[in-house]
C-alpha cells in the first residue's frame, strides 16, 4: 500500500502568470534519440549526416550497397523523429529517385517496421539495417512499386538491367531517374 | 456497407454535431433516442446529470416530476441551479437550465410529488420510454414499479448516498439485436460449407501456386482446405482438444513453402490460418440464441406480437428448414492478408450467401405476419437484414418486478446467496434499504444532524438487524457499514452523483435504442474502493 | 469573487454534505485522516488545482471540482469550439463555436458556482515553465493525446527532489488522469515518483492502426486501405490545393472521399461512406456524453481523496466500460524499472566553471563512479537540445569537436543545466545535474 503524504502540509509557491517555456528538462523522446543516436552502430555501407548537431530529432541516412543489385548507388533517406518517439516511429523517406519494388517514386518506403509493426523497443538502428536489407534483397511479394516488382519476379536479368539503367541515369519505361551513382 | 454513398456527402448541421456518438449507435440509434421521452422523478444532483446525458446527446423529450422546493444544500450539489433558485419549484428550476444544453430537446414538469401525480392523474406515466426515479421512499417504490410492470415501461430507481452509487433496474422484457461485442467470432461456416463457398475454394489449387500467389491467398481457403484433409482423417469431426488442433495446425504448417535452401517462407497468410484453428468452432445454435427460439413468446406469435419475436419465429423455422440447423449467415468477412481480388471474390461470396439467406427470412416474416393479422408493413427488410447479421449475438433480458424485493419471502431467497460473501458490495443495498426504514421509523436520514450521529447508529443498526432478521439472513459481519452510512447523513457528493449519473443515461440509451446488453439488474458503485458491482435479484 | 465565507450561514449549509464527510471520523478513512473543519476550509482556500484539457472531460472535471469544494482552479487549452463538441461539451452553446474553450468554460463555471475561482489559459502546456507548474498541489488530465499526456508527466516529474537519492515527497505533484474512447475508459492516479508513470506504461495506451504501405497501394481490401491510399500517396502526388490535408475543411473530405470512391470502385470494394472518410482523416475517436461523465467523476473523486485524505486513493488504474452492464476493474500498474521518464533520478556532478569539456568528459570515463567508454553529452538550454560533443558519429563529432576545449562556462552552461549522458555502459541515457562552481573557490 502505498505511504500517503499529506497535500495540506505542503506550502506551495509559484508564479501564477504564465511564462514562456524555459524548459531545462529534456523530453523522453530526446533522452531516446540521444541514446539511439551516440549508439548507432552502422554497417560499412551506411552514413549518416546532421546538418545541425543540436538537432538530433531530423538527420539523413546514406545508404552505398556493396553488393547485390544496387552496387555502386548511392541513396539518401531522411529521418524525421516526432515528439513522441519512441511510441511512434521516425517518418522515413527516400531522397533518391530509385526503381526498387518497394519504394516508391514518391519516396515512401514499404518497411514493416516503419508502420504496423513498429514498436518502442525497437531502435534508429533497427531501421537503419532494415533499409539496407532492402538493398539486399528487395521482396516483390509485397510491392510498392508494383511494375518493378513483376520484372523482379519474371526476369531477374531484364531487373538488373533496369536498376543499372536507373542508377545511371536514365529512362525505365517512362519514367526518368537522376544519376544516382558513387 | 449496407447503404449506399449518398449522392450529396457534404453533412447536415445536426449530423455534425451528433457526429462523435452516431459512429457508435448508427442513424437508426439516433432515431430512436430522438422520439423518445423520458421521466425523470426527483431532481436532485443525480437526477438532473442522468438527464444532462441524454439531453446532450438528443433524447426527444422529458418530463421532471418534482414537488420539492430548492435549498441551500441542493445548490451545493446540482449544476443546474443556481444561487437565485433557493425557495423556488425545484422542477421548475431545473428544467430551465436543462433545457439551455440543447436546443434540439423538449422538457416539461410536474411540481408536485410522485405520490400526487400517482393518486391524481393514475394515467400519468402509461407513454414514457423509460421512467428514473431517486431517493423514492419505500411505500412509493412499491407502487410506482408495479404500475410500471403492468404497462412494461423500463424503470430505474436509483440514488447517490454519500460514497455509495445504487440503481435498480426493472423491466419486464427487453430484447436487443445489436449488442456489439468487443470480440466476436468470424462466420465463416468451414465445417457447413455453402454451395457457392465450396465451389470457390475447391476451384483454387494451391499446390501449383508460385509463391507471390502463395503468400496471398486468404487464409480463410487454406483453413478449409487442411480441415477438409484433417476431417477425412477423423471421420470428418471438427478438432477440439489441444491435441487434435495442434494435429491440424501441423497440416497448416506443412504446406508453407520452402526457399532454396530449405527454410520455410514468411507466410503471414499461413500464419493467420493457424491463429485461426483456436476460433475454429462447429457450426451450431448458441445457447442463449436456442432458449429464445424455444420462449414461449416466439413459437406462440399472436396479434400483438413483438417484431423481435415475429423474427424470432421465422429464424426458428429458417434454422428447422433452409438453415439445415445453422442460423442465415452473417455475410461479413474479417480482414486477411491477401490479394485484392481473391479476396474481393470471396467477400462476395459471403455476402451474396448471406442475403439469399435474409431473403428468405424476409419472406417467413412477411408470412407470418398475414397469420397473425399485423400489418406486412410493420417489418421491412431492412429491418429482417439487421437481424440477420445479428442472429448468433442477439440478447433477452426478462427482468423482475422491484415490489418483490419487498416480499420477505421471495427477497430472502435472491439475497442470501450474494450475503455470504462478507465483502460483497451488495451490503449497501442491505443498508440502504435499513436508512429506508430508519426514514419511515425516525423521520430524518440516519446521521443527518450532526449531534444526533452516535445514538442513530444504535437506531439503524436496529433497523438493519430487523430486516435481516425478516430475510432470515444472519447479522452483519461488522457494523462498519453503519457507520460509515450514518457518517454520510443523507449527503449526495456530486462528483458520486455524477459517475452514476452517467452509468444510468447510458443504461436508459441501451433501452431506449435497443442496443448494448443493460445491468441486470441491481448495481453498486463504491466511491471508497472505486469499484463498480452488478447482482441479480 | 467571495472571501472564505466559512462563517456565513449561506455557505454553511450549502456545503453540509461535504462536511458530513470532512467532520466526521468514519471507519474506512484513511489512517491519518482527522475529522475537522480545517480539511474543508484547506479545499476552499488553499488548495490549488489544475485541469489540463478543457473538452470532453475538462468540462465535467471543472463542475466535479467545483462541488466537491475546490476552489482554487486553473484551465489549459489551446483548442476552440467546435460544431462537434455540443453533444457532451456541455459548458459551450451554438454561439460559442470558434471561441477559446478554456476560456468559455471557466466563465460559465465561475457564472454558475458562487465563489469559484476558475482561471483558463488559451495556450499550449508547452508555454508554461517549472515555476508555473510547481504552485499546484494536484493535477488532472482530461486529454486526447499521448503527446501531452507524456509532456505534463515529464514535466511534473522533473519538479520531484532527491536529497541524496531520497524523494523529498513534499516536491510530489500527483497527477489524475482519464481517458476515454466511445463506452471505454479509463482513470488513474500517479504518484510521480512513487507508482507506475505514463510512461511506465505506455503499452496501455491502444497503438494507433496503420495498414502496411504494400497493401495500401496494390492489394487493398478494406475501404480504409482506399481512404488511406488517397491520404499517404495521392494527396502527396497530386496535392490539389498545394497545402498539406485539413480535415476540418470541408472541400478537402470531398476530395478524398471522391478519390477513394473511385479507388474502391476501380476494386469492387464496398464501403467508402463520407463519414467513414473523415473518421479515417482525421482519425475521429467515438464519444458519448455519458463516458465522459463517468470517467471524470471518477476523476474527481480521486483528487477529492487526495486532497482531503478522506479515504485511500486509487491504487491505481481502473478501466470502465458500459457496452455490457457496466464493468469496471481496478488493479495496480506497475512501475518500470527502467522507465525513461520516472527512474531517472539526476544525478549531482560538481565541476569548476573553467573546467574544459574535455576534462568532463575524462571524468566520465575514468572516475569509479562512471567508468563510462565513450559517452554523447547533450543539454537543454533556452527551451532547445545542443549537442556538446558525441564522438561516435562521425558528422556530429566534427562539428562538435571545437567544444571539446571550451570550459563549461565558454559553452554557456550554468549551475542547475541537466547533462543527457549516453554511453554503452547505460541502458538509458544518464541525467547529470550539473553544479557549477566558481572557478576561485
Amino acid at each position: 500500500m502505498i505511504k500517503l503524504f499529506s497535500l495540506k502540509q505542503q506550502k506551495k509557491d509559484g508564479e501564477a502568470a504564465p511564462k514562456a517555456g524555459n524548459q531545462k528538462k529534456a523530453s523522453a523522446a530526446q533522452l531516446r534519440i540521444t541514446k539511439d543516436i551516440n549508439e548507432l552502430n552502422l554497417p560499412k555501407t551506411c552514413n549518416t549526416e546532421f546538418p545541425d548537431p543540436d538537432d538530433l530529432l531530423s538527420f539523413k541516412l546514406i545508404i552505398c550497397p556493396d553488393e547485390g543489385f544496387y552496387r555502386g548507388g548511392r541513396f539518401s533517406f531522411s529521418f524525421k523523429v516526432g515528439p513522441n518517439y519512441p511510441h511512434e516511429p521516425p517518418k522515413v523517406k527516400c531522397e533518391t529517385p530509385v526503381y526498387h519494388p518497394n519504394i516508391d517514386l514518391e519516396g515512401n518506403v514499404c518497411l514493416n517496421i516503419l508502420r504496423e509493426d513498429w514498436k518502442p523497443v525497437l531502435t534508429i538502428n533497427s531501421i537503419v539495417y532494415g533499409l539496407q536489407y532492402l538493398f539486399l534483397e528487395p521482396n516483390p511479394e509485397d510491392p510498392l512499386n508494383k511494375e518493378a516488382a513483376e520484372v523482379l519476379q519474371n526476369n531477374r536479368r531484364l531487373f538488373e538491367q533496369n536498376v543499372q539503367k536507373a542508377m545511371r541515369g536514365g529512362y525505365v519505361g517512362s519514367v526518368y531517374f537522376e544519376r544516382c551513382l558513387k | 456497407m449496407s447503404s449506399p454513398a449518398p449522392k450529396s456527402p457534404e453533412q447536415s448541421e445536426k449530423n455534425k454535431k451528433y457526429d462523435r456518438q452516431l459512429r457508435l449507435w448508427g442513424d437508426h440509434g439516433q432515431a430512436a433516442l430522438e422520439s423518445a421521452h423520458v421521466c425523470l422523478i426527483n431532481a436532485n444532483g443525480l437526477g438532473t446529470e442522468i438527464l444532462k446525458s441524454l439531453i446532450l446527446p438528443g433524447i426527444g423529450a422529458f418530463t421532471i416530476v418534482d414537488g420539492e422546493k430548492v435549498t441551500e444544500e441542493d445548490i451545493g450539489c446540482n449544476f443546474f441551479l443556481d444561487h437565485d433558485s433557493v425557495g423556488k419549484s425545484r422542477a421548475q428550476a431545473t428544467i430551465q437550465l436543462l433545457l439551455e444544453l440543447n436546443p434540439d430537446v423538449r422538457g416539461d414538469y410536474v411540481d408536485e410529488s410522485v405520490e400526487q401525480v400517482l393518486e391524481n392523474n393514475p394515467d400519468f406515466f402509461n407513454n414514457f420510454s423509460v421512467v428514473i426515479s431517486t431517493q423514492i421512499s419505500e411505500r412509493v417504490i412499491i407502487r410506482l414499479s408495479k404500475k410500471l410492470w403492468e404497462l412494461e415501461i423500463p424503470f430505474i430507481a436509483c440514488q447517490s448516498y454519500g460514497f455509495i452509487g445504487y440503481a435498480r433496474i426493472q423491466v419486464q422484457e427487453h430484447t436487443v439485436i445489436e449488442t456489439h461485442p468487443d470480440n466476436e467470432v468470424p462466420d465463416l461456416r468451414l465445417d457447413k460449407p455453402f454451395p457457392s463457398l465450396k465451389e470457390l475454394i475447391d476451384s483454387i489449387d494451391i499446390s501449383k501456386m508460385e509463391l507471390k500467389d502463395h503468400a496471398h491467398v486468404p487464409y480463410v481457403v487454406i483453413l478449409y482446405k487442411c480441415l477438409q484433409q484433417w476431417q477425412q482423417e477423423n471421420e470428418g469431426q471438427i478438432p477440439k482438444t489441444y491435441r487434435e488442433k495442434e494435429s491440424l495446425r501441423k497440416l497448416i504448417r506443412a504446406e508453407i513453402l520452402n526457399n532454396d535452401d530449405g527454410i520455410p517462407h514468411d507466410e503471414e497468410n499461413f500464419e493467420e490460418a493457424i491463429k485461426a484453428v483456436n476460433t475454429l468452432a462447429p457450426t451450431n445454435i448458441p445457447s442463449h440464441v436456442r432458449e429464445i427460439l424455444d420462449d414461449e413468446s416466439c413459437i406462440n406469435l399472436t396479434s400483438k406480437s413483438k417484431p423481435f419475436w415475429i423474427m424470432a419465429k421465422a429464424l426458428r423455422e429458417f434454422v428447422e428448414n433452409e438453415g439445415a440447423g445453422a442460423l442465415p449467415l452473417r455475410g461479413t468477412l474479417p480482414d486477411m492478408t491477401a490479394d485484392t481480388e481473391r479476396y474481393i471474390h470471396l467477400q462476395q461470396v459471403y455476402h451474396s450467401q448471406a442475403a439469399k439467406d435474409a431473403e428468405v427470412m424476409f419472406r417467413r416474416v412477411q408470412q407470418l405476419l398475414r397469420e397473425i393479422n399485423q400489418s406486412p408493413d410493420s417489418i421491412t427488410e431492412k429491418d429482417v437484414k439487421l437481424f440477420c447479421k445479428h442472429t448468433s449475438t442477439m440478447h433477452l433480458v426478462r427482468g423482475s418486478c422491484i415490489a418483490d424485493d419487498y416480499d420477505n419471502k421471495i427477497f430472502a431467497q435472491k439475497l442470501a446467496p450474494h450475503l455470504e460473501d462478507p465483502e460483497s458490495a451488495l451490503v449497501y443495498a442491505v443498508l440502504l434499504r435499513g436508512v429506508d426504514r430508519f426514514r419511515i421509523a425516525h423521520g430524518t436520514y440516519p446521521g443527518e444532524y450532526d449531534d444526533q450521529v452516535e445514538p442513530d447508529i444504535v437506531k439503524l443498526k436496529s433497523c438493519v438487524s430487523k430486516l435481516l432478521n425478516e430475510w432470515s439472513c444472519g447479522p452483519l459481519a461488522k457494523d462498519d457499514y453503519v457507520h460509515e452510512i450514518c457518517r454520510y447523513g443523507g449527503g449526495e457528493l456530486h462528483s458520486i452523483s455524477a459517475f452514476v449519473g452517467g452509468c444510468i443515461a447510458q443504461e436508459t440509451i441501451k433501452f431506449i435504442t435497443s442496443q448494448y446488453k443493460p445491468i441486470h439488474n441491481t448495481f453498486i458503485y463504491d466511491g471508497i474502493t472505486s469499484n463498480t458491482a452488478s447482482f441479480t435479484l | 469573487m467571495m472571501g472564505s465565507g466559512d462563517g456565513s450561514d449561506n455557505l454553511h449549509h450549502r456545503w453540509s454534505h461535504l462536511r458530513k464527510i470532512l467532520e466526521r471520523p468514519g471507519p474506512f478513512c484513511h489512517p491519518d485522516f482527522e475529522a475537522s473543519p480545517e480539511t474543508l476550509n484547506f479545499l476552499m482556500n488553499s488548495c490549488k488545482i489544475l485541469v489540463i484539457g478543457a473538452g470532453g472531460l475538462g468540462c465535467e472535471l471543472l463542475k466535479d471540482l467545483a462541488y466537491m469544494g475546490f476552489r482554487n482552479i486553473h484551465v489549459i487549452d489551446m483548442d476552440t469550439i467546435e460544431l462537434s463538441n455540443l453533444n457532451r461539451q456541455f459548458l459551450f452553446r451554438h454561439k460559442d463555436i470558434g471561441k477559446s474553450k478554456a476560456e468559455v468554460a471557466a466563465n460559465f463555471i465561475n457564472t454558475r458556482i458562487q465563489g469559484c475561482h476558475v482561471v483558463p489559459h488559451f495556450s499550449k502546456i508547452q508555454d508554461f515553465d517549472e515555476s508555473f507548474y510547481r504552485q499546484f498541489h494536484i493535477v488532472v488530465c482530461g486529454l486526447d493525446s499521448i503527446v501531452a499526456r507524456r509532456w505534463i508527466n515529464g514535466m511534473i516529474i522533473s519538479l520531484l527532489n532527491y536529497e541524496n537519492g531520497v524523494l523529498d515527497t513534499c516536491s510530489i505533484i500527483p497527477i489524475i488522469d482519464g481517458g476515454t474512447e466511445g463506452f471505454k475508459g479509463n482513470v488513474r492516479v500517479i504518484l510521480p515518483g512513487m507508482t507506475a508513470c505514463i510512461d511506465c506504461t505506455l503499452d496501455l495506451f491502444p497503438p494507433q492502426i496503420t495498414y502496411p504501405l504494400c497493401t495500401i497501394a496494390n492489394t487493398p481490401r478494406l475501404p480504409e486501405h482506399c481512404i488511406e491510399y488517397v491520404k499517404v500517396i495521392q494527396w502527396p502526388k497530386e496535392n490539389p490545393w498545394s497545402v498539406p490535408i485539413d480535415g476540418d475543411d470541408p472541400q478537402h473530405i470531398s476530395w478524398i472521399y471522391e478519390k477513394s470512391s473511385e479507388r474502391a470502385a476501380q476494386f469492387s470494394i464496398p464501403g467508402v461512406t463520407y463519414r467513414l472518410v473523415q473518421g479515417v482523416v482525421k482519425n475521429i475517436i467515438p464519444a458519448v456524453a455519458s463516458t465522459n461523465a463517468v470517467v471524470a467523476a471518477a476523476c474527481a473523486t480521486e483528487a477529492f481523496k487526495l486532497a482531503t485524505s478522506c479515504c485511500l486513493p486509487l491504487n491505481n488504474y481502473m478501466v470502465f466500460n458500459d457496452l455490457e452492464g457496466v464493468y469496471t476493474y481496478a488493479y495496480e500498474a506497475e512501475r518500470k524499472e527502467d522507465c525513461l521518464a520516472c527512474s531517472q533520478v539526476p544525478q549531482k556532478i560538481e565541476f569548476k566553471a573553467d573546467c574544459k569539456l574535455e576534462e568532463l568528459i575524462a571524468h566520465l570515463c575514468e572516475s569509479a563512479q562512471f567508468r563510462m567508454r565513450s559517452p554523447g553529452i547533450t543539454t537543454q538550454t533556452g527551451g532547445h537540445s545542443r549537442t556538446l560533443y558525441m564522438s561516435t558519429v562521425a558528422s556530429i563529432e566534427q562539428q562538435t569537436r571545437g567544444n571539446l576545449r571550451r570550459t563549461l562556462q565558454e559553452l554557456g552552461l550554468s549551475d542547475g543545466d541537466q547533462l543527457l549522458v549516453a554511453d554503452p555502459t547505460s541502458p538509458n541515457t544518464v541525467v547529470l545535474q550539473l553544479k557549477l562552481l566558481n572557478s576561485t573557490t
